[in-house]
């Protein structure tokens, strides 16, 4: 979608409610946030509303590389060590491989 | 005219097109299928799994035709193209090739054994001390008896059907596909003179993947956990019937303890195993002992309808020996929690048949418990006096083994883990077994030296009488009789009761040459005919819920010990007249085995559902988008702005 055409308080608004929306464990919603605002927050030659979005910006980036340190060690540590745990790894998986443990 | 005949020509020379020319598929050029495989499967218990796995997409490996043990080096270390599929004859099918293989597991793609015709001087996969953890001899029975400690049973045993292989096993018979692998090996892969052959080698694939995996605790579990989309089963309980019948019926309606009832049990075991899936032929392991006590019930039918003895006999045929005793164990349980119709206190002996048929001299022998007798808990004397007294006349003796011995593994050891019960089971070997071939695919009717004379048709075959089959009818006679004394019998009459050869060596026939024969044929039910081959049956206990050996003995015992009716077909097929024999549900306590599926096809049709989803989406967009302005409103309005 093109920002060009959008006042810098819609641009604002729209970067807040990314911002936000992520906090429900979505932090895919923080990668559009990052993706699509990057120009605007860094690269525009500035205004007013450029501060808060540098900033929505930069949380949202924090907060998914978070997520992706989370997430990449609990799925590591769960691929490891499923077949060890048993009955809790059984009961944990949505698809459970075949003719290996 | 022109362009009508020309569309003529054109028709006439397209039919002619698609008559001739034939279809080379390219697949046929390049794969020879083999057909008379047997795959080794993977089987689990409570706490292992053993048996054979290959890749969910089948192993492929360049042929190696092993020469020797020595040979090994070239597929395990030196050869240049690994991973090997190594082709190995029956004398190299041993434990020490079979290790070393399973360690260098990475460079070994599958084994394939070519099984011939005649068998090797010894071959038992099973292990030494069959059963050891599940008899009655454990740490607090009979410590020094337990694990086999002072008799080895079956010292030729390898275990390598309890071995756990990462790859394929497959057996090939000895015809002209295994000539045309080693001709293809001859020619392509043999190593001359130390070079590395060059590219293109012959290459075998073997495709056995099994879904159970782990033990069976897991696996079942895994079969309840049914989350995905395609909800599969991984693994099926080995289970089947134990069939059972007695002198005087029972009805099966009222099960527990019953007053003032003493019950003599003959028993014995009706399953075999092999190493590979479902060829066991088991013809002294398990044959010998059934068909002697099916011989003995027929025996007895006589003499019990005219002079009924005090107490009742009740034949019984356990499935599921050989795997921990599922059948007797389950017999047992249903004992212990009144749901059969006989308790443990009414069991006033139990007889055993065991292998019977290799004899080592002319003697047999009677085993027996020694922690019991020592302990005086239970007397086995009588039950012993009557059997040796029974072979009056018969040319043979009845011994008893010295008397630290401890029982061989038997369906008795179940029930003396419940109570003691005086029990006997009756062998042809002193020590060691006999028998060479123990719970193998060379445990066949030559195992038992069981010859026809050449000339004979096959129903000539069916009622010739070998000598196989005398002794056995001799070894019935001095089993009934001696059921009949111990059941309170009257004396006198013992010895009319006589064995029928003919009925022994049809039986012989029918469960070790050929199953579809006039009597089998006879005595089954019609709807059940389909199950008679013209081979042996396999008496592997296997998942379906009633296999071909159950069937077979439910309708002989029936056939053998009934009284003939005149009912109706229709009468017949009613349930509600007093049965001689009924059938009871052996369902196994903790084994299992794998269970393969071909899943191939759903996931490919589940993905191209899906690819054709994901195109016919992009297509629609993209019209969408190219006929946008005739499609939707053409006023645009700057301000609000689609997300």
């Amino acid at each position: 979608m093109n920002l060009e055409r959008l006042p810098n308080e819609e641009k604002l608004t729209l970067c807040r409610k990314y911002y936000f929306g992520g906090f429900a464990f979505l932090p895919f919603l923080w990668l559009v946030n990052v993706v699509w605002f990057f120009k605007e927050a860094f690269v525009e030659p500035t205004y007013t509303e450029q501060l808060q979005i540098k900033t929505y910006v930069k949380r949202s980036g924090l907060g998914f590389l978070l997520w992706v340190a989370v997430l990449t060690t609990w799925i590591t540590i769960f691929q490891h060590f499923r077949a060890e745990w048993g009955e809790v790894g059984d009961y944990l998986s949505f698809t459970i491989p075949l003719g290996i443990p | 005219m022109g362009l009508e005949s020309s569309k003529w020509a054109i028709i006439f020379l397209v039919c002619w097109l698609y008559k001739n020319v034939s279809c080379n598929s390219v697949e046929q050029k390049i794969y020879v299928e083999l057909n008379n495989t047997v795959p080794c499967v993977r089987l689990l218990n409570a706490t292992h799994q053993i048996g054979c796995q290959s890749s969910i997409s089948g192993d492929t490996g360049v042929i190696h035709v092993l020469e020797s043990e020595a040979d090994l080096e070239w597929p395990l270390s030196k050869g240049p193209n690994p991973p090997y599929m190594v082709l190995l004859e029956s004398s190299l099918f041993t434990r020490s090739i079979m290790m070393k293989m399973k360690n260098e597991s990475n460079r070994v793609a599958g084994v394939a054994v070519v099984v011939p015709n005649t068998s090797p001087p010894e071959f038992s996969p099973h292990t030494t001390c069959p059963n050891e953890n599940t008899g009655v001899y454990s740490d607090n029975y009979g410590p020094n008896l337990a694990h086999c400690n002072t008799t080895v049973w079956n010292p030729r045993g390898n275990g390598l059907s309890y071995e756990e292989f990462d790859f394929p096993v497959f057996s090939l018979k000895e015809d002209n596909e295994t000539e045309f692998i080693k001709q293809c090996y001859l020619d392509h892969n043999r190593a001359v003179n130390g070079s590395a052959p060059q590219y293109p080698l012959c290459a075998m694939q073997l495709f056995s993947h099994m879904h159970a995996v782990t033990n069976t605790p897991t696996c079942m579990r895994r079969n309840d956990i049914n989350f995905s989309i395609n909800p599969e089963m991984v693994c099926d309980p080995l289970g089947d019937y134990n069939v059972w019948g007695s002198i005087r019926p029972y009805n099966d309606t009222v099960f527990g303890h019953k007053e003032n009832e003493s019950v003599v049990i003959a028993a014995a075991r009706l399953d075999s195993r092999a190493f590979f899936w479902e060829v066991s032929t088991g013809a002294e392991g398990s044959v010998s002992g059934f068909v002697t006590l099916l011989a003995a019930a027929q025996a007895l039918r006589e003499v019990t309808h005219a002079a009924p003895p005090t107490r009742n006999i009740l034949f019984a045929f356990f499935q599921g020996e050989t795997f921990d005793y599922i059948g007797s164990s389950r017999m047992v349980y249903d004992m212990e929690n009144g749901k059969f119709v006989i308790d443990l206190d009414n069991i006033h002996s139990v007889l055993e048949i065991g292998q019977v048929a290799v004899h080592s001299g002319t003697n047999l022998f009677l085993h027996s418990d020694p922690v019991s007798r020592r302990n005086n808990t239970v007397n086995d004397e009588n039950l012993v006096n009557n059997l040796q007294s029974s072979t009056a006349g018969l040319g043979f003796l009845l011994v008893e083994p010295n008397v630290s011995q401890p029982l061989p593994p038997s369906s008795l050891q179940r029930f003396l883990r419940a109570q003691p019960i005086p029990g006997i089971v009756l062998a042809d070997h002193e020590s060691a077994f006999n028998n060479r071939y123990y719970e193998s695919f060379y445990d066949n009717a030559a195992n038992l030296n069981l010859t026809y004379p050449s000339d004979l048709s096959p129903e000539e075959q069916l009622e010739f009488v070998t000598d196989t089959a005398k002794s056995l009818t001799d070894v019935a006679t001095v089993v009934a009789r001696a059921l009949y004394k111990q059941a309170g019998g009257d004396e006198s009459l013992v010895n009319t009761i006589k064995a029928d050869p003919k009925i022994v060596t049809q039986m012989l026939y029918g469960f070790l040459v050929s199953s579809n024969n006039s009597w089998f044929q006879a005595v089954m039910a019609p709807e059940l005919k389909n199950i008679l081959k013209p081979s042996p049956p396999e008496y592997y206990v296997g998942v379906a819920m009633s296999s071909t050996p159950t069937r077979l003995v439910q309708y002989l015992l029936a056939n053998l010990t009934g009284a003939a009716t005149n009912l109706t077909q229709s009468q017949c097929q009613k349930p509600d007249e007093l049965p001689n024999e009924s059938r009871q549900v052996g369902v196994p306590l903790d084994l299992s085995v794998c269970r393969w599926i071909d899943v191939q096809r759903i996931t490919m049709l589940t993905l191209g559902v899906g690819v054709a989803v994901l195109f016919t989406s992009l297509l629609v967009t993209y019209f969408i988008s190219t006929k946008a302005d005739v499609l939707f409103s053409s006023t645009r309005e700057p301000a609000s702005a689609a997300y």
